[in-house]
């Protein structure tokens, strides 16, 4: 990435989107925008003292809303461009309200919220589209309960969990766990302000206010408007307290998640959704549950699924070795049901095709391997290129010519070709670069000696 | 006369490397990504199979 | 603590060096860490040092001017710069020291964000006196740099291609559309591969033969690509840009060419499953012997069993070919078409069709009729002399198939040559024997060899759209190389000197880039620099450390260890 960034051949345009393409193959006229980060790029060194100092908080996209950014923000900490962005939905300063906090303590001066988008015109020879895929999105299983059952994630928020540098800096600490410690957490901010609010009551009235409360019940200060308060507000704070301390309770026994089920075919395979097979999940799914009892020794998975494709170069031996070594077992079957069972814990409903049983299994955790979709927009895009979409969803290329797609002069590559695993998506992307380049070779060409 | 500038949507993995293939062959390379910034969905992922490498 | 080993090399004169340290702040990544102005101070103080400046940011324009105004002003000889990694600015740095006239490999760089200020966030005083040993640490070695020059090479726009058939032939249409000149060297008669041998192609049913003919029609009609049919390559000497090449057509005398770059294609062939299933090649015999029969008109079989991963997936060959299970379907509903009433069972293990094109088959496949089953590896299926029996876990029941073919899925194993072919270029083949990429994800087309690279079924099996697109991927990677004007390498590069070399080869063996050759005539080894990529690995082996890594020599390293 850093690469690219340094590139001097290569301009890099991030933050932007591609909206208008005229012209033909050889002389395309393109026009992007580039989207106002209210920051000067050329002014940002990516130090991130601005976003120390936003007031808002919000979810982290990148980290699929396991974590938590600012307004202002960068998309994640190695990121290239590090120049960081203000959202412009949530922002108070763009919104209306006072702020401006990013601004002062900027030493770059490099924040302005007066920019606006720009619009570039670009005279290319070629394009290629390598703009991936998009996650599905296994809410619209309601088997599934993917949205009810926070024990019930998908592929990509396990490996933000699984991550050294995500939200849980690597620590598989259950959803529902995290749920109850930001609630204990919430809780605990309102029993101090209520403490405070008794505090003042019992500083007056030089008197606990559990023992006042027992007379008050008693029928004491009958009358008396002021210790009616007092008694009000000692209510709801045994409203909050007796709660928190349950919450605190079960969370002593909280543990990272240790028996973990991935759940194949995601809305890929499936008649419903997507038919076609999304080729990469089996192994990631693998490779999840290798990382995890790598973390963790006691971790034990099991794999769901109709056929186990680790079909790449060594993907084989690797499959092999995870059920070896790292307590990995497969299960030859298509999950009928996920329900919520004790302790917030996932339960599974298969068919073992096996060994010809249904049952109903726990686990602490259950990963959902979800399709790899045409991307977000992809039809949008294919009308402002002018290609055409094959039946799948995706780019249509030719069969002589697989990386052509349907205009001359235009190529697919990667996932916005097909779902495909990291080492056949660059070498794609280098096949794509060669058509590209032979548009524009002759200009770039020696003879040989 | 044929444009010699070459523009690629998406700065993922695919897009990085389809770039950075022309640059090295001399030819300028406009690399458009939506997002703020580039790497994609490898740069979520935490380790890569079968090597199990940082995804970054 | 005395290391007892000689220091070559010049010793530093104290009064003739003038070094500039350049303590980075980082915003607060530094800074708000640990205490810059102390450690600027401290720099200030230690031996050969006449200038230490502390900036906001160094990479900044207003930091690169700082480094440069100190080079001309104060007459600097080194410089230091304390601050981020090396991957991030050193390149920056470097060239801004050249643009002040200071050649840019007497610039060291120290890392006191990532090994520092990032990792001892909450350890104020510790991280600050870290920051200072690490600064003393590149000072002392800055001390002994010494100035170097890149190394320019020459480069020949002329590819060799080994192998034509379908990623050959892909690769070699692609370096011909770019410009380059062509070699492409097959071994057979006819170009074509084991496409020559296929009835027809999934997805779509197009005859393998018209497929490829187009593609070789393409070759031969490129002016600078050029078709030796029956010919092997003899021998490959040289290195990338500047390879030395003897062609050898059967029964012919050696043609000597030049290429920049080398491309293998070699592809891969079926595994004849010997001793497997009752193979006897008339009544049980393999996919391709399937499609040799659809070619000759002789598949006239009414009943047609297939049995899928056949020495494939198993002890003694692990993997997992990839393509068999697609052939298979793409086979049987070919049967189905040519005859719909003809019964076709197919019994696996995975139905491994992935991606999008592959699953449409296997739903259209069944919709036509074709049966599948599953079966257990430690329960294989067993072929008698009218029919298949085997155990099907999904009723809990064995099973009787009749037939009258049994077709078994085998799967692409190397070439008995490519062994051969690895010695001769000096590229490593994997445990299964097929050649070896540089980084399994990230350079999957690639050797770590500079100038070599490699496509289609002789890394991995590959269908013909996989080995049409690596085709094209190699032709662009050789590209990235061709196209410039010429190759310029960076000077840290190892050296051996011949004075006190034994010529006990311990360093060729340990590097991972062929770099080093033996002369037997002078029994000494020597580094080729356009190979070096400057690891160490043969520097750190030598006994009489007559291997050495310029940038990273004894007395420079040395001094960075006893400053500690």
């Amino acid at each position: 990435m850093l690469d690219v960034g340094r590139h001097p051949n290569i301009d890099l345009m991030a933050y932007s989107e591609v909206e208008e393409v005229g012209g033909d193959g050889g002389d395309f006229k393109v026009t992007v925008r580039r989207k106002a980060r209210y920051v000067e790029e050329d002014r940002c060194t990516g130090c991130g003292a601005c976003k120390e100092k936003c007031p808002t908080v919000l979810p982290d996209a990148f980290n699929e809303g396991l974590g938590t950014r600012k307004a202002i923000y960068s998309w994640f900490a190695q990121g290239i461009p590090s120049t960081h962005t203000i959202d412009p939905a949530h922002c108070r300063q763009l919104n209306g309200k006072k702020c401006g906090i990013c601004q002062k303590v900027c030493q770059a001066e490099a924040v302005n919220f007066d920019q606006k988008d720009r619009i570039v015109e670009l005279d290319v020879g070629a394009i290629v589209v390598a703009t991936g895929y998009k996650v599905f999105d296994p809410s619209q299983i309601p088997e599934y309960q993917y949205r009810q059952i926070p024990n019930v994630i998908t592929a990509i928020e396990f490996e933000r969990l699984l991550s050294a540098s995500g939200p849980t800096s690597g620590h598989l600490h259950r959803p529902s766990d995290l749920l109850a410690e930001a609630e204990i957490e919430a809780l605990e901010k309102d029993v101090k302000k209520s403490e405070k609010a008794l505090d003042k009551f019992e500083q007056k009235y030089d008197q606990a206010s559990a023992a006042f409360y027992d007379a008050y019940q008693k029928g004491e200060y009958e009358g008396d408007a002021d210790r009616a308060k007092w008694a009000e507000k000692y209510a709801s704070h045994r409203a909050l307290v007796e709660p928190l301390e349950a919450l605190k309770k079960e969370a002593e026994g909280f543990d990272v998640a240790k028996r973990l089920a991935f759940i194949q075919c995601v809305g890929s395979r499936d008649f419903r959704f997507y038919p076609f097979c999304s080729g990469f999940c089996c192994m990631h799914s693998i490779k999840e549950a290798i990382i995890a009892n790598e973390h963790e020794r006691e971790t034990t998975s099991v794999i769901f699924g109709m056929d186990i494709r680790a079909v790449g170069k060594g993907f084989e031996e690797y499959k092999v070795r995870g059920g070896n070594q790292s307590g990995i077992s497969y299960v030859r079957s298509r999950v009928a049901e996920i329900t919520e069972g004790p302790h917030r814990n996932p339960v599974v409903t298969y068919e073992d095709t096996r060994e010809r049983k249904v049952i109903s299994r726990d686990f602490d955790l259950v990963i959902l391997a979800t399709a790899c979709a045409p991307s977000e927009g992809v039809d949008r895009l294919a009308g402002t290129l002018g290609i055409e979409l094959n039946r799948f969803g995706f780019f249509k290329t030719g069969t002589s010519q697989p990386l052509d797609t349907t205009r001359p002069g235009i190529f697919a590559c990667g996932c916005a070709h097909s779902p495909m695993d990291i080492p056949e998506s660059v070498a794609q992307a280098s096949g794509a670069a060669a058509r590209a380049a032979q548009i524009v070779a002759a200009a770039n060409m020696r003879k040989a000696s | 006369m044929v444009n010699k500038d070459i523009l690629v949507i998406g700065g993922g993995i695919a897009g990085i490397q389809a770039s950075l293939d022309l640059a090295e062959m001399g030819i300028h390379v406009y690399l458009v990504e939506s997002l703020p910034s580039i790497g994609g969905k490898m740069a979520q992922l935490d380790k890569t199979f079968p090597t199990n490498d940082c995804a970054i | 603590m005395e290391m007892g080993i000689e220091m070559r090399g010049k010793k530093p004169q104290a009064d003739e060096l003038r070094i500039g340290v350049f303590i980075c702040d980082c915003g607060s990544n530094i800074a708000g860490h640990l205490d810059c102005p102390s450690v600027t101070e401290y720099a200030s103080t230690l031996p050969g040092v006449v200038y230490a400046k502390e900036n906001l940011y160094t990479c900044s324009e207003a930091g690169i001017g700082e480094i440069q105004k100190g080079i001309k002003e104060q007459k600097l000889n080194r410089v230091v710069v304390a601050s981020c990694s090396p991957r991030t600015h050193q390149p920056l740095f470097q060239n801004s020291c050249a643009a002040a006239q200071l050649n840019p490999y007497l610039f060291e760089m120290v890392n006191i964000r990532d090994q520092c200020s990032w990792v001892h966030m909450q350890e104020r005083e510790d991280a600050t006196q870290k920051a200072k040993d690490l600064v003393r640490m590149g000072v002392s070695k800055a001390a002994f740099l010494e100035p170097q020059q890149d190394i320019e090479a020459s480069l020949i726009p002329r590819v060799l291609v080994i192998g034509g058939g379908v990623a050959g032939l892909s690769a070699a249409g692609s370096l011909a559309d770019m410009g380059l000149d062509v070699i492409l060297v097959e071994k057979d008669a006819e170009a074509g591969g084991l496409l020559r041998r296929i009835n027809r192609l999934a997805p779509h049913g197009e005859k393998a033969s018209d497929r490829v003919l187009e593609m070789i029609e393409t070759i031969k009609a490129r002016p600078n690509a050029t078709l030796y049919l029956g010919s092997r390559v003899e021998d490959v000497s040289g290195y990338i840009g500047n390879f030395e090449i003897a062609i050898r057509p059967d029964g012919g005398d050696a043609i000597r060419e030049k290429v920049g770059c080398v491309v293998v294609a070699t592809g891969a062939v079926p595994l004849k499953p010997e001793g497997l299933y009752g193979y006897d090649g008339t009544r049980v015999v393999t996919q391709m012997d399937l499609e040799e029969r659809f070619l000759s008109g002789g598949m006239d079989a009414q009943r047609v069993v297939m049995i899928q991963c056949v020495g494939a997936r198993c002890p003694e060959r692990e993997y997992c070919s990839r393509i068999c299970c697609r052939t298979a379907v793409k086979n049987a509903r070919l049967i189905k078409e040519q005859n719909p009433e003809a019964h076709v069972h197919i019994l696996y293990r995975d139905m491994q069709m992935y991606g999008t094109e592959n699953e449409q088959m296997l739903w259209d496949a069944r919709g036509e009729g074709v049966r599948f089953d599953v079966f257990s590896p430690d329960q294989p299926p067993v072929v008698k002399e009218d029919r298949v029996e085997f155990y099907r876990p999904l009723t809990g029941e064995m099973m009787e198939i009749p037939c009258d073919l049994v077709v078994l899925s085998t799967p692409l194993v190397p070439r008995e040559d490519a062994q051969g072919l690895s010695q001769l270029l000096r590229v490593p083949v994997d445990q299964n024997g097929f050649f070896l990429e540089a980084h399994a994800k990230l350079r999957p087309l690639d050797f770590a060899t500079d100038g070599i690279f490699v496509c289609g079924s002789a890394r991995y099996p590959a269908n013909v759209e996989e080995a049409v697109s690596q085709g094209l991927g190699a032709s662009s990677r050789v590209a990235t190389i061709l196209f410039k004007d010429k190759l310029i390498i960076s000077a840290i590069v190892a050296e051996i000197d011949p004075e006190s070399c034994v010529g006990c080869m311990g360093c060729m063996e340990m590097c991972p880039y062929e770099a080093i050759t033996y002369l037997p005539e002078k029994n000494i080894c020597e580094v080729n620099t356009v190979l070096c990529k400057g690891c160490g690995c043969c520097a750190a082996t030598c006994p009489s450390q007559s291997a050495r890594l310029k940038g990273f020599k004894p007395e420079q390293l040395l001094a960075q260890i006893r400053a500690v």
